[in-house]
């Protein structure tokens, strides 16, 4: 259930339809049904003025000049097509907000910029088109940073500071340009819920984020969100109105400020994590037999993961005292500056090449532990989106071998029972051990070498001639080698798939210039497109 | 789900006129048949509520159509009279009723027998005979009731014959499928379709939109009345392995095919069953049964039907006991086998395909609720074989939690597979009876495959509670095991 609000939410939030227009870049978003109201004329002063009345001002101006602020950020993208993984991919448009903050940099959302190729920023009252290149994304918690190389770009704008956490029901305002449109829009709200939410960027990422009243559509994204002259959050995603309304979500300034640190030596290193799961400690028979004090203190490990920092260093059954100093209630929250939040807030501010303590008890005896923040649990990203990346892939006999993760599922959505167990408990069960790529046979483009192997599509590649095939460097290693036939077993009961190597060999040349596969393989995740940076001075 | 039809109740039966009155009509000189031989069949059934196992649903009622056949005996489906708690027959034409209780039944074939506790309640009816030849193009009637009596009767062309899963899915079934445009009556399970006055088939399921029917055949039926006519009903029988046709040449090539390229490569052979005990192997092709050759998608050349799925040679044609030739090719070497056929009941799956008419095992230990693994656990259903290759166990999970003192804290969880209680591995719910009977240190330690993994229960508290939850929940017995 949850998973279809966040897929109703990201189709909500970027490059709605009218945005999208394929192969057609120049067309121009939506224009406004109607003019912009005109400003009404100032009263005629008092003909006969005895008392000098004072003149009456608008309500005053709480933000100031945000018009100085913020831009508006056309993006035009390349989305990878996990069809045709060979092929660039289909070319979107679409419109986001951001805001200048010091240093000549623009802060926007990760999903205004993620997969594009080119980026125009525009300022209010200024005819120009600037185009912008992006320093660093962080699709993690949907933030990134652009900048413009023009010159005097920077000169008349004002950077934004940043405030603390606004207070529940305190008023905020929203500035971007929902449903396009190429003048500021303005809306305001209350703080309405701080908490954890997913961010449906990346769709596995759960970070702090703040519920607010302000209506925010489409185009809103990136754009700041203020109170009292200071930035209280950045806009970035809400739910479409059938699923719950005036229910928008901005990322709060912890979140941005950890980016900003984190990119601060030049690259972002991502969020760091502990990669446990952990349940909380309430039963009172659970604690006796565990041998804890009746404290109310402690979280229970549940699992490990093997290829997380925590690996090695806990196990499960272990109960977690504490955490950097801080007592871990057994309801799993601790206290940081006076306000109760999930233990894993502590990790949350840590950065790669950090470290935190845990004092735990084991086997009825308390000891320490250190956890080192060096390598990040990698198989969570295989459960999420990825960007700015080529698919993987590998073509042979017309056969289209791709590792299983979100976007491929997204792109074929199988029905599959195994192909969707493989996917959801590939954390949970630990499949990523045995099968760091769960390869799949996703498509089949026919010619008379294959014409009988559809049957087999949808089939998880367990081994060739014998070996094990783990990941797909090594299933083309399998495909270089020469024997007469190549083996293929599938997960399950199935039978072999048998190639004759000398038939394949013959026909690849005529599979490829069939199907206009420029391409048999690509092994290595690659960014899509040369850095920013480069591409700008061509 | 199975769409099925409903009709009313009627008094009256008359002749048909019109509508059939085309060439060669599937129900011919109607009028010589005094009495029609249907039967009103009135249900009141009650299923157990998975949720609360020691509870059944409230009362369902369903009023279908039988198929009087010789003996008074009743012919209806499965479907109809499975978890019945109540029979009851309704001559058409007087509505006068009787009780009936249900003879034999067969779920997997959805088929059942009843017989009134009046004997002579059916008398006057002449029993309906059975036609076993239908073929594509033949044309049906099928046969419902107005709420007068009289007989509604709409005429259909069969499009189609060949091996389908019946609503319970264990394998395929010959299936008639027929074009046909039912009208709604209100209340019909039991359909017959007739063939000049004999029983050609009976209602499965139909498609309003499509108007297609499919029906359990004539030699299906036959099949299950010669085998409720022993004492001992078996069900149909099957041979335990899977297979995949060979059209692909490299895979014939890779098993070593020799001589014609026909039959079906044998991709799973299940532990315990005909196909394993006589001796059939993962990658042999099997390119004849009971003495007819196996094409290479695995179908054999029916006398009646042409072209047909070879499992009709081990389901409708063959019964528990019997022998079956089969011929193979292992690497290219000729072989035959004798297989033994035997019927797999459903407590020899470790998912049982259905639980009828059984009330659920359950077990309540101070709120924690555990259950055997139903179908729904999809995952575990689908791939059981492969999960569970040397069967014979049952999965346990913690299917749900009932908050009480003793589980505070564990409220948020359900399903659960259970590995071990106290230490010992749980494969039954009674194994886990078992080990919950020797605490450690005084507390019952679960562990789970799942997080969070281990979930502890102070035993003295357990049984204290136990009056308490029973009262507050209305749980009659604290376990049922089989």
């Amino acid at each position: 259930m949850k998973r279809l609000l966040i897929l109703v939410c990201i189709a909500w939030l970027f490059g709605s339809p009218s945005y999208a227009q394929q192969n057609n870049p120049a067309s121009s978003p939506v224009e406004p049904q109607a003019p912009l109201p005109a400003v009404p004329a100032k009263p005629s002063p008092p003909v006969q003025a005895v008392v000098p009345v004072p003149v009456p001002v608008g309500p005053r101006k709480p933000n100031g000049p945000v018009q100085k602020s913020l831009v508006r950020i056309t993006a035009t993208a390349v989305e990878p097509d996990y069809k045709a993984p060979w092929n660039a991919g289909g070319i979107q448009r679409g419109v986001g907000a951001g805001f200048v903050i010091s240093g000549n940099r623009i802060l926007t959302n990760a999903h205004v910029v993620a997969n594009s190729r080119y980026l125009t920023v525009e300022r209010e009252g200024d005819p120009n088109k600037y185009p912008a290149t992006v320093q660093f994304v962080a699709n993690d918690c949907d933030l990134a940073l652009i900048t413009v190389s023009a010159p005097d770009f920077f000169k008349n704008m004002l950077p934004l500071r940043f405030g603390e956490i606004p207070a529940l029901e305190s008023t905020v305002s929203a500035y971007g340009y929902p449903i396009g449109g190429e003048r500021m829009s303005v809306t305001t709200g209350i703080v309405s819920r701080i908490d954890f939410q997913l961010y449906t960027h990346s769709s596995i990422d759960q970070h702090l984020a703040i519920q607010i009243s302000a209506q925010i559509n489409p185009g809103n994204s990136g754009g700041p969100v203020m109170q009292d002259g200071k930035v209280a959050g950045v806009a970035f995603q809400g739910y479409s109105g059938d699923v719950a309304q005036g229910v928008a979500y901005m990322i709060p300034t912890p979140v941005i400020n950890r980016f900003l640190k984190d990119v601060s030596d030049g690259h972002y290193d991502k969020y760091v994590d502990l990669a446990i799961s952990y349940s909380k400690l309430q039963n009172p028979a659970q604690r006796r037999f565990l041998g804890l004090k009746d404290d109310d203190r402690g979280v229970l490990v549940s699992t490990v993961v093997e290829a997380g920092p925590s690996a090695s260093v806990l196990r499960p059954g272990d109960v977690l005292l504490t955490i950097d100093g801080h007592p871990i209630a057994s309801d799993g929250n601790v206290e940081l500056d006076g306000e109760r939040a999930d233990f894993q807030e502590v990790v949350e501010r840590k950065f790669k090449g950090d470290s935190v303590k845990l004092d735990i008890w084991r086997d009825k005896q308390p000891t320490t532990v250190k956890i080192e923040f060096l390598k990040t649990a990698w198989p969570y990203l295989v459960q999420g989106h990825s960007y700015d990346v080529r698919p993987r892939y590998l073509l042979y006999g017309g056969l289209l071998f791709q590792p299983l993760n979100l976007d491929l599922l997204e792109a074929y959505r199988p029905t599959d029972l195994r192909l969707r167990h493989f996917f959801e408990y590939f954390i949970l069960e630990q499949l990523y051990l045995q099968h760091p790529d769960v390869i799949v046979l996703t498509n089949i483009l026919p010619d008379p070498i294959n014409t009988y192997l559809a049957p087999y599509r949808g089939g998880i590649v367990d081994e060739i001639n014998g070996k094990k095939i783990r990941t797909l460097d090594e299933l083309a290693s399998a495909f270089a080698e020469t024997p007469e036939h190549f083996v293929i077993r599938m997960i399950g009961d199935g039978p072999p798939l048998v190639l004759d190597r000398n038939k394949v060999e013959a026909a690849r040349e005529r599979i490829k210039t069939r199907y206009n596969v420029l391409k048999e393989k690509n092994l290595e995740e690659q960014p899509a497109s040369k850095s920013p940076q480069q591409a700008n001075n061509i | 789900m199975q769409k099925n039809l409903f009709i009313t109740l009627g008094l009256i039966v008359v002749t048909v006129t019109g509508a059939l009155a085309k060439k060669e009509p599937a129900v011919p000189a109607l009028s010589t048949q005094k009495q029609l031989a249907l039967v009103r069949v009135n249900v009141t059934g009650q299923s157990y509520d998975y949720f609360r196992p020691w509870q059944k649903k409230a009362p369902f009622s369903k009023r279908a159509l039988g198929a009087v056949l010789s003996k008074a005996r009743v012919l209806v489906t499965a479907d109809l009279v499975s978890n019945q708690n109540y029979v009851e027959l309704e001559r058409a034409e007087s509505g006068e009723k009787t009780a009936a209780k249900v003879q034999v039944i067969d779920y997997e074939a959805n088929l059942a027998l009843l017989e009134p506790t009046e004997k002579t309640f059916l008398d006057g009816i002449t029993p309906l005979e059975i036609t076993p030849d239908t073929v594509v193009g033949d044309r049906l009637a099928a046969w419902q009731l107005e709420p007068t009596g009289a007989l509604l009767a709409t005429e259909g062309l069969v499009t189609t014959v060949q091996m389908m899963p019946y609503p319970i899915d264990v394998g395929q079934f010959l299936t008639y499928r027929i074009s046909i445009p039912m009208q709604y009556r209100e209340n019909s399970y039991t359909v017959p379709l007739v063939k000049n006055n004999k029983l050609a088939g009976l209602l499965l399921r139909y498609d309003s939109r499509s108007q297609l029917l499919d029906a359990i055949p004539a030699p299906i039926i036959t099949h299950f009345l010669k085998e409720a006519e022993s004492q001992n009903y078996r069900g149909f029988p099957s041979a335990g392995f899977s297979f995949f046709p060979t059209r692909d040449p490299e895979l014939r090539q890779f098993a070593g095919e020799k001589g014609k390229s026909d039959g079906v490569y044998v991709t799973n052979v299940e532990p315990n069953t005909p196909a394993m005990k006589a001796g059939l192997e993962v990658g042999d092709i099997v390119t004849a049964v009971a003495n007819h050759e196996i094409d290479q998608n695995g179908n054999y050349v029916d006398p009646l039907y042409g072209k047909i799925e070879f499992t009709n040679l081990l389901t409708a044609h063959a019964y528990s006991g019997d022998v079956v030739p089969f011929r193979i090719q292992r690497s290219g070497k000729p072989m035959e086998l004798k297989v033994t056929l035997e019927h797999r009941d459903a407590k020899d799956y470790v998912s049982p395909p259905y639980n009828l008419d059984q009330p659920p095992a359950y077990y309540v230990l101070g709120g924690l609720i555990f259950q055997e693994a139903p179908q729904r656990l999809v995952y575990l259903d689908h791939f059981q074989s492969e999960l569970f290759p040397e069967g014979n166990r049952r999965v346990v999970i913690l299917s749900q939690v009932l908050p009480a003192n003793s589980t505070i804290g564990y409220d948020d969880l359900s399903y659960l597979t259970v590995t071990k209680v106290n230490g010992k591995e749980i494969k039954s719910l009674g194994d886990l009876a078992e080990a919950v009977k020797q605490p450690i240190n005084g507390f019952i330690k679960i562990e789970t495959e799942e997080d969070p993994k281990q979930i502890e229960l102070d035993a003295a508290q357990v049984a204290a509670e136990a009056p308490n939850l029973q009262e507050n929940y209305g749980i009659s017995s604290l376990h049922r095991l089989d």
